[in-house]
């Protein structure tokens, strides 16, 4: 395992790196350092910002200077080995992949060469990894280990896609908090909301857990979404096995 | 005690000291442009420095206050006038119920700060009062100020003993280039020493594109050893990021906390306020500083704003024999039409001014 880079970004943070690579393995780290400093937070400590390879880690010049910050850093580092992380979580999504919903998924059949059902089955069938938020206040960058489809973006990204889609290219999968551009095929639309703001805790995913895709109804989802609606409909969630 | 907004300038929103503890969320932290000037308001209201108030874009608001209260401007100044008579700035203002603030084009900088005594009262989202404009969140339902808007002022914690000593001097938006100071990385591996020397040395201009989220300059191309790209990771406020047009982007208030371009320096803390106060044709330079000198002019930020406290609520800081004070504002019904009426104006012009690619009509006025 190589070591760390701790580089200032700015006055207020300081940027930890591991390798320079997309995997789990690599995350995992950003994970456990993020942890650690979470379980025993050094005074003046802020904002976390857990990233595929890195973690931007926050703090307030007032209360703490650089050097010690950094010092802070190199200790939990050298005690990374002995961190046990709490078992990772996963959140089921419910999609609905009817028409209505799924308005790429004829597109995305043909360009996979498989049925409808297929793509369906194969989207549904294996849990995706949260690396990180962002983009919008609880959208969720995802992807699996495995790819289980070939097409890539678009050629004409959409100028507006509605909250709630779910897109997909290659490994990755989003889910669409908000109304946006995006350039990805739309393969259905979860009711659930990845970002409510009339909740304490908005957000409904965390960098470091894992989603699983359900297919449901069409009467299901607009069951799902009225209760969302009215803020009773919770997730079901479950520890993730190794 | 309430403010109905008469007429809401061209981007006047709700801002805090901002949103902190849900970056990692992907929700940035939002608060003032130019919080030297936001905090400095405050102080001189009697308020917490991050309470919530108003930010001004370009042009002011006109406000009409229902109940007595005390209020300060400061930052860009905007020629307000209170019942039609030139209010001033960086003081504490007295306003009776149907007392009316007018604010103007600003004469210099970008952005005024309204404080009122007590402070917005709006429903803090995720702790914060910040209006996340670009998220349609936090503020008053997420968005800019509207006509006709009604903004519910807090019970201020107690009636200031001598309102004449909540003054400071004004303080002057610096014209001409600003020379802005950075910290180097954390991806400054990634270009060449020429690309280096070319930031270092070069005078940027800013572009039509600024706003809350960043501001685009535009100036000599910074070059990459490779490519813009890295593996997306965390974004501060005054992080500058080089795209593959070889063009920097300071990162502002509302930018996003992740990104996947390589970040050639940050813009330190005490510096924010000048770029905050920059717009579009406005020239920045950069230099580099360290770390260390930068958290040092940072506690002198902080140093300096606690004197201005605890000067303000001396009893024996007083005005110069001759200086202007605050005094309460003179009836409102009878002093607005003929004070409108009997005020000249060097000159009077409509102009168009482009904020983020959108024309906005307004009419300038300066005063004889």
């Amino acid at each position: 395992m190589s070591e760390a880079v701790i580089r200032p970004a700015g006055d207020s943070a300081l940027l930890v790196e591991f390798e320079n690579e997309i995997s789990l393995e690599v995350n995992s780290r950003v994970r456990a350092l993020k942890y650690t400093l979470e379980q025993s937070p050094f005074d003046g400590m802020g904002d976390l910002i857990p990233t595929y390879r890195a973690l931007l880690i926050c703090y307030d010049p007032l209360k703490i200077r650089m050097k010690k910050v950094r010092d802070e850093v190199l200790s939990r580092l050298g005690h990374m080995d002995q961190v046990s992380m709490p078992p990772a979580i996963v959140t089921e999504i419910p999609v609905c992949y009817d028409k209505e919903y799924a308005v790429d998924l004829e597109h995305i059949a043909q360009l996979e060469n498989k049925s409808e059902e297929e793509v369906i089955r194969i989207h549904s069938q294996s849990d995706y990894f949260v690396y990180m938020l962002g983009f919008a206040p609880g959208h969720p960058y995802t992807a699996r280990f495995e790819n289980p489809f070939s097409f890539k973006r678009m050629e004409n990204p959409r100028l507006k896609i509605p909250s709630g889609s779910i897109v997909v290219q290659l490994a990755l999968s989003d889910i669409i908090p908000f109304d946006q551009p995006c350039g990805w095929n739309i393969i259905g639309s979860t009711p659930v909301l990845a970002c409510d703001y009339r909740k304490e805790n908005p957000f409904l995913l965390k960098a470091g857990q894992w989603i699983h895709h359900t297919p449901v109804s069409r009467e299901e989802y607009l069951d799902i979404k009225k209760q969302v609606e009215a803020g009773t409909y919770v997730c079901r969630t479950w520890e993730k096995e190794d | 005690m309430a403010i109905v907004v008469l007429s809401p300038g061209i981007l006047t929103s709700v801002q805090d000291g901002g949103r902190n503890g849900y970056q990692q969320f992907g929700v940035s932290p939002s608060g003032p442009m130019d919080a030297h000037a936001f905090r400095t308001a405050n102080i001189l209201v009697g308020n917490e420095p991050d309470e919530a108030g108003l930010e001004m874009t370009v042009m002011g608001a006109e406000l009409k206050f229902t109940a007595p209260a005390v209020i300060a401007l400061t930052g860009a100044d905007m020629g307000a006038m209170l019942n039609g008579v030139k209010a001033g700035t960086y003081k504490a203002l007295p306003v009776q119920a149907g007392d009316v603030l007018k604010l103007g084009f600003a004469m210099s900088g970008c952005r005024a700060y309204l404080a009122v005594s007590g402070g917005i009262d709006v429903k803090p989202v995720m702790g914060s009062r910040a209006t996340m404009l670009g998220k349609n969140f936090g503020g008053l339902d997420g968005r800019k100020l509207q006509k006709d808007d009604v903004l519910e002022v807090r019970p201020a914690a107690g009636e200031l003993q001598h309102l004449e000593t909540y003054f400071t001097e004004p303080e002057q938006i610096p014209a001409g280039t600003r020379t802005l100071r950075v910290i180097m990385g954390p991806q400054e591996d990634r270009f060449t020493e020429d690309g280096i020397r070319t930031f270092l040395g070069s005078e940027y201009t800013v572009g039509q594109d600024f706003d809350r989220q960043g501001y685009r300059l535009e100036g000599a191309k910074i070059e990459h050893k490779t490519d813009s790209n890295i593996i997306s990771d965390g974004v501060v406020t005054g992080s500058i990021q080089v795209p593959g047009t070889g063009l920097p982007i300071v990162m502002t208030a509302e930018r996003a906390t992740v990104g996947g371009y390589t970040k050639i320096a940050t813009v330190i803390t005490a510096d924010l306020p000048l770029i905050g106060q920059c717009k579009a044709g406005d020239r920045v330079r950069f230099k580099e500083v360290t770390v260390e000198q930068a958290q040092d002019l940072l506690k002198e930020e902080a140093d300096r704003l606690e004197s201005l406290r605890k000067r303000v609520q001396d009893p024996a800081h007083l005005p110069e024999e001759g200086e202007e004070v605050p005094q309460a504002s003179a009836p409102a019904a009878a002093a607005a039409p003929a004070a409108e009426a009997a005020h000249e104006f060097e000159y009077t012009k409509d102009v168009t001014i482009c904020i983020n690619g959108k024309a906005y009509e307004v009419t300038i006025q300066k005063w004889k």
